[in-house]
């Protein structure tokens, strides 16, 4: 069984993709669930912190600093971490980052591998090119294992398996742990999953990592986490790769102070996470002794040119976002067929494709704001969402199919109409005609054609009324006696 | 061919940004720097957050640190510890065995059931314990394996606020472990388990040397 | 005090009785109301759905249009939204410095409703009658976007005979959102589910909003499954009296 589609060059559009999830009621259950108890926790400690907004504007000027200046800042992050000791690539996609991170292996001669969730290795395919070739990528996080062994995929950025319950975790492991008595309550699951991983964090060379933050004055990567699974493999293993969008830069380590803060509240609802780690190069006798960080482009330098979007490359992957949109809540994260669901999902997901996939996304959003309202690092979501909606339409512009959608030809007949008073006041009286085919005896519509059929689908409508609002006006003036204006 | 990219990126990088002007100087910065409490409160209050995430703390007098120590160790239940090679002797006491982390391998670390050391800084509003890797705090490993954690912490130690740890840190740190409870895991329907990976009980010691 | 009605595009076609609404309780207020026949729509939908060029010249015939009225009332958040946040990025990119200037003038003139009657008239009792148990929906723009704030509640605490009843999860998107509720329509009425179990949770006789999109939108599932709960848009709670009919 292969999981839902998360390449965004395969997965179907988002309206059909939702389509399975709406009527999975225990999904919906289990995200409406797992979305609630983060949020609460989340604007509990929200209101407990008394300059949360002013740390949202430092946090936000900081991440737009740094992407201001972000070839300089990448420049230093590379001198300093070689200084201390690493090894630092660049790569300009995900097929060379791919490439890589399998030449390191290969030196390494490793034939498995111990992972850190990143949902950059998820972006960049990394998985299926180990598999490829002949490398067993281990995932240690919790979630991932369970989504790896259960051959599914994240569907949140900060707790990917949260639409799996505990009866489906524990058929999971029960399965492929070879555990058959296995309880099913959360202590066992646990419990199952802390003795299988074990033996891999003392056995395993090489460990594959993301990074939440690198420090440009220091060389230094931080890693947030609650399990300790991150600790392991940025310990015991004798290598360490660390993957990394350019975008995930900070100034200085003392910056940490505003994004840690803001980071843990937003994530996960706690003042900070279990653990922090960070490093910086090589140390000697602690900790691995050969280390590499993959500094991935990947279409964000070109992001990074324009004006509304750039600020897409603010986020520091809290899922804020995620846990308070209404839309997600329904959907979940698979409906987005990406690694990056949601809220910052619907923004960044097309723009990694060139705008050449992945164009339902920026519409799979009621231009709500929650997500603006949430975001520690103040990105203004809806702004992007429209600017994508413009280029996707400009895209159609150029498209003789364009002639065939019926949004489209809506769309100019209405602007059409919109053009003066007097072809608004000729449409309404067709828009009435028309409408009177539909409408029933009791003055309500209840089917329409087309598009109209989308909202029929679940919504009435009342029929159009005898008198336009400007026909009213217009009686009246000219019961008043007074002439009518232009 | 890395470098042909690493030239390609930051050409592509540096051309997304020409016009741009903003200095690190100009980020507004209007968040809490400084705390408000006392020495006694912000022991309180790393006491209070300790307990929260389910650590065990207790307070001593400096004097009474080694024999208070030794009791800790005892009722610890475990018996194989491990210390860096920093930690006074005196804390060690004949309770318990010892390895101390001279390069030790990892399985003979993990023969231990638990761990000594100091830290380098309490935050208290996170209850959030720093470890630098310094000699009296050992190797990042030593603090990971083992099941339990000892960890003494003075109260001069301890700041009110993030920002005051890290204006205390002229130099940043090569090497830092910030504890700020056991791990956890909520991955399973939100419910939280402690103890995954990583120390599963956390004791701490506050030497009131702030009186 | 004279104001120009702008009704917006859909409520003059669909609910007429909002704006003659408006019309009677202003001019209870002692406002002086005009309607410029001119005027069509402020360009939100297309401008929502990708169509820039398109909303950029219809955002361009409002700005000219009211560019020497005293004070434009626009019964629907969403709409003021649109003019506040998204005129000045359209003319940045599409327009001149005279348009940008023409803006920057109107742009304090414009007003939404609820916030015509307490900022500007600097009233919060209307002198209406509406007995009735109400339900107030907080639409996303008026909420988010013009921190519409405490002004609808204000104004329907000083409603003779109205017994407002709060609504849960009352900051969560109803699932209308424009084209998005044709679009993504499975996935608008997941979000409509939701929120008409918050909004029947109250046993209101009435929901009420500043914009009839949303209420188009709930308004269009109460009457498919037979419910007997009504929406109304604020409008003509405000306007009612003893003496009138809503």
């Amino acid at each position: 069984m292969s999981g839902p589609v998360m390449d965004p060059r395969f997965a179907p559009p988002f309206p059909e993709a939702a389509l399975p999830i709406l009527q999975n009621t225990q999904l919906r259950k289990n995200v409406a669930h797992a979305t609630d108890v983060i949020q609460a926790k989340r604007n509990h400690l929200v209101a407990e912190k008394k300059d949360w907004q002013e740390l949202r504007t430092s946090a936000a000027g900081i991440r737009a600093h740094v992407l201001a200046n972000l070839a300089s800042y990448l420049e230093e992050f590379e001198t300093n971490c070689t200084a201390a000791g690493g090894v630092v690539h660049w790569a300009r996609d995900a097929a060379e980052a791919r490439q890589i991170i399998l030449d390191i292996l290969r030196e390494e001669k490793a034939s498995e591998v111990i992972k850190i969730k990143t949902m950059t290795s998820a972006e960049i395919q990394l998985n299926p090119a180990l598999e490829a070739a002949g490398i067993t990528a281990i995932e240690t996080d919790l979630a991932e294992l369970i989504l790896q062994l259960g051959e599914d995929e994240a569907s949140h950025i900060v707790v990917p398996a949260l639409h799996v319950n505990r009866h489906q975790v524990r058929d999971i492991f029960a399965r492929r742990m070879g555990l058959p008595q296995l309880a099913d309550d959360p202590e066992a699951l646990t419990a199952a999953a802390r003795t299988y991983l074990r033996k891999k964090f003392l056995s395993v060379p090489t460990a594959i990592s993301g990074a939440n933050f690198l420090i440009a004055e220091t060389g230094s990567v931080a890693i947030v986490e609650s399990e300790g699974n991150g600790r392991m493999c940025l310990t015991l293993p004798k290598t360490l790769i660390a993957l990394a969008g350019i975008e995930k830069v900070l100034p200085r380590f003392s910056d940490l102070e505003v994004l840690l803060q803001v980071l843990a509240r937003s994530a996960t609802g706690e003042r900070l996470n279990p653990y922090n780690s960070l490093w910086s190069g090589v140390t000697a006798g602690d900790g691995p002794q050969r280390f590499h960080v993959v500094l991935l482009d990947n279409v964000r330098s070109e992001i990074l040119g324009r004006k509304v979007e750039r600020q897409t490359l603010q986020c520091i992957r809290c899922a804020a976002c995620l846990n308070t949109c209404p839309v997600y809540r329904q959907t979940g994260g698979h409906a987005y067929g990406s690694p990056y669901g949601g809220p910052i999902g619907a923004i960044l997901t097309p723009q990694l494709e060139h705008m050449r996939h992945a164009q339902s996304l920026p519409y799979a959003s009621s231009l709500c704001a929650a997500c603006y309202e949430v975001c520690p690092v103040k990105i203004n979501i809806p702004e992007v969402l429209i600017d994508l909606r413009a280029q996707v339409v400009d895209q159609e512009r150029e498209e003789s199919r364009r002639w065939f959608d019926p949004m489209y030809i809506g769309m100019k007949a209405a602007n059409f109409a919109f053009g003066s008073g007097a072809r608004f006041r000729m449409a309404q009286r067709f828009g009435k005609l028309g409408l009177r085919l539909f409408t029933g005896k009791d003055g309500w519509i209840r089917k329409l054609p087309s598009l109209g059929a989308r909202w029929t689908l679940s919504r009435d409508l009342p029929a159009m009324p005898d008198q336009t609002f400007r026909q009213w006006w217009t009686e009246r003036e000219s019961g008043r006696g007074k002439e009518e204006t232009r | 061919m890395t470098s042909n990219s690493r030239q390609a990126i930051l050409d592509r990088v540096r051309a997304a940004t020409l016009a741009d002007t903003d200095r690190y100087e100009d980020v507004p910065r209007s968040y809490i720097r400084t705390g408000t409490l006392d020495s006694q409160s912000r022991v309180h209050l790393m006491t209070e957050r300790l307990h929260e995430y389910g650590a065990e703390v207790v307070e001593c007098a400096p004097a009474d640190l080694p024999h208070i120590v030794v009791r800790q160790l005892q009722q610890s239940g475990r018996h194989h510890f491990v210390a860096p090679p920093g930690v006074p002797e005196e804390w060690m006491g004949n309770s318990v065995s010892w390895l101390i982390d001279q390069n030790l391998s990892h399985e003979q670390i993990e023969q231990c059931d638990g761990v000594l050391t100091a830290a380098s800084a309490g935050v208290a509003e996170s209850g959030t314990i720093v470890l630098h890797h310094g000699p009296t705090e050992g190797r990042r490993v030593i603090s990971l394996l083992p099941d339990f954690h000892l960890c003494i912490l003075r109260a001069s130690q301890i700041v009110e606020t993030l920002p005051e740890y890290f204006a205390l840190s002229s130099d940043p740190p090569r090497l830092a472990t910030y504890i700020s409870g056991p791990s956890a895991t909520a991955d399973i329907e939100m419910t939280r388990i402690k103890g995954v990976h990583g120390p599963r009980f956390l004791s701490v010691i506050i030497v009131r040397d702030d009186s | 005090m004279r104001a120009s009605l702008f009704i917006t595009c859909y409520n003059d076609t669909l609910f007429p009785q909002t704006g003659r609404a408006v019309v009677r309780l202003l001019e209870r207020l002692g406002v002086d109301i005009d309607f410029l026949p001119a005027q069509t729509c402020c360009g939100q939908m297309h401008a929502n759905t990708g169509f820039r060029g398109e909303a950029y010249s219809q955002a361009k015939r409002f700005v000219q249009l009211y560019r020497d009225t005293e004070c434009v009332v626009i019964p629907s958040s969403s709409c003021v939204a649109m003019i506040r946040d998204q005129y000045a990025g359209l003319f940045e990119e599409l327009g001149n410095e005279e348009l940008r200037r023409q803006l920057a003038a109107l742009l304090p003139r414009v007003f939404e409703l609820s916030e015509f009657i307490i900022d500007k008239l600097g009233v919060d009792d209307v002198g209406a009658h509406f007995p009735h148990r109400v339900a107030y929906h907080a639409s996303c723009h008026g909420l988010r976007g013009l921190h519409i704030g405490e002004r609808p509640f204000k104004l329907l605490s000083k409603v003779r005979g109205l017994e407002l009843v709060p609504v849960a999860n009352l900051d969560r998107c109803c699932g209308f959102g424009g084209t998005f509720s044709v679009k993504n329509a499975e996935v608008s009425t997941a979000m409509l589910d939701a929120k008409l179990i918050d909004l029947l949770a109250t046993n209101a006789e009435y929901c009420t909003a500043l914009d009839n999109s949303c209420l188009m939108h709930v308004g269009g599932a109460l009457h498919r499954r037979n419910l007997k709960m009504k929406p109304i848009h604020l409008a003509e709670i405000l306007a009612s009296t003893e003496a009138s009919a809503t």
